[in-house]
């Protein structure tokens, strides 16, 4: 597995250090563990997350998570700001989505189309529950101060999604973290990809936060 | 002979002359450049993710940028025996994703500033627009044939269809 954790950003000879990965990875656990907890509590229902695999990526690497770049896919995309700014984002194929859907209000819509205003607002509150306690999360593990806005919906290929949310963070010059994450209760199990973008000074921050010195 | 096909990623630049086929698959904001010179069967495609290069970086991926990589890929061409002046162009992406509810993200409008980016490199190296299809809010699949000629797209809720032909299309008869 350390052998996927590649690349850093632009500079593709460095890698991270086994121990800033590790904290990466105990970051993500500690951050969706208390979304899952935040999910459980507002749909009164007990959910599992696992976290089967964390990738550093660059950029342009980040469509290939999913083996068919023109696969449907559900995006919730938010941006966050304050000592560090970048982007959260949640990619669930469509096969997933409409598992969480079912998950959550008992019923699916059966093609995009179908995808109404409730499911719609669902969508967006699972992605601003898991976003919103993931920073929050951050926030109490690193000392940084970092603020959610409100979470944006797309619906399209996931090659398409994936880039758009790249082409948004590139902007502010950065690497991702990627997470595989399968959620699951008593009878389903759903797959989707966290990605958690900091700016590429952020990180440094982030890090910094940590306690560890990385030269990012 | 045998027609080599070029996956072009995000950044990619390819050229070549003779037979070809490119394919941009899953373009959302970014935006695919299609270029062919009919005299020489020279052509190239390039995947333009932004539109400018940011002053403080280096040992970027040149295609990575509309206002590095357009060059790039006239440069690559034109060393392959392409003439700029008799190169026809198609593009398709640009489109923003992403929606808060009715409203558009604001920060998300990369696809309009690369659309215009491109338009206008094109425009200032007096490259013909044959055809376009840009903006909206659906990703695509762009492929460009050279073999034939032919430029498709296709999105989740479309099935393939010509954009239009670069080897039959006429100087003087452009798209809008």
């Amino acid at each position: 597995m350390v052998s996927l954790w590649g690349f850093m950003g632009t500079n593709r000879g460095e890698q991270l250090s086994l121990l800033a990965m590790s904290a990466l990875h105990e970051m993500a656990n500690i951050g969706l563990g208390h979304a899952l907890k935040s999910l459980s509590e507002l749909t009164d229902k007990p959910f599992n997350m696992a976290i089967p695999q964390v990738d550093l990526l660059p950029a342009e690497h980040v469509h290939q998570l999913t083996p068919d770049p023109e696969a449907m896919c559900v995006g919730v995309l938010m941006p966050f700001c304050g000592d560090v700014e970048g982007h959260l984002a949640f990619l669930f194929p469509w096969a997933s989505a409409q598992t969480l859907w079912r998950m959550l209000l008992g019923s699916s819509p059966e093609t995009p189309a179908d995808v109404d205003e409730i499911a719609t607002s669902a969508m967006l509150e699972i992605g601003n529950i898991i976003n919103s306690s993931f920073l929050a999360a951050l926030s109490d593990f690193t000392q940084l101060h970092l603020e959610s806005t409100p979470p944006m919906l797309g619906m399209e290929m996931v090659g398409a999604l994936a880039s758009s949310i790249m082409t948004e963070a590139e902007m502010s010059d950065s690497v991702v973290l990627a997470l595989e994450t399968s959620i699951f209760d008593a009878a389903n199990e759903t797959q989707g990809y966290f990605m958690c973008i900091p700016s590429r000074s952020g990180l440094t921050v982030f890090f910094k936060g940590l306690g560890i010195e990385e030269a990012a | 002979m045998l027609e080599p096909t070029f996956n072009v990623g995000m950044g990619d630049i390819h050229v070549a002359k003779g037979p070809a086929k490119y394919q941009c698959i899953g373009l959302g904001s970014c935006i695919g450049l299609a270029l062919y010179d009919p005299t020489t069967d020279i052509s190239g495609m390039i995947h333009v993710v932004l539109s400018e290069l940011p002053s403080h970086r280096d040992n970027e991926p040149l295609g990575k940028y509309a206002d590095t990589g357009i060059p790039e890929l006239l440069r690559q061409m034109t060393g392959l025996g392409a003439r700029t002046s008799r190169l026809l162009a198609a593009y398709g992406g640009g489109a923003h994703l992403f929606s808060l509810g009715s409203q558009t993200s604001t920060t998300l409008r990369v696809g309009d500033r690369n659309i215009a980016a491109v338009q206008k490199l094109l425009e200032s190296s007096r490259i013909l627009t044959v055809a376009k299809d840009v903006a909206g809010g659906a990703g695509r699949t762009m492929i460009f044939h050279a073999t034939t000629g032919v430029v498709t797209i296709r999105t989740l809720n479309e099935a393939t269809r010509d954009l239009c032909n670069l080897k039959e299309a006429i100087r003087g008869r452009v798209a809008a």
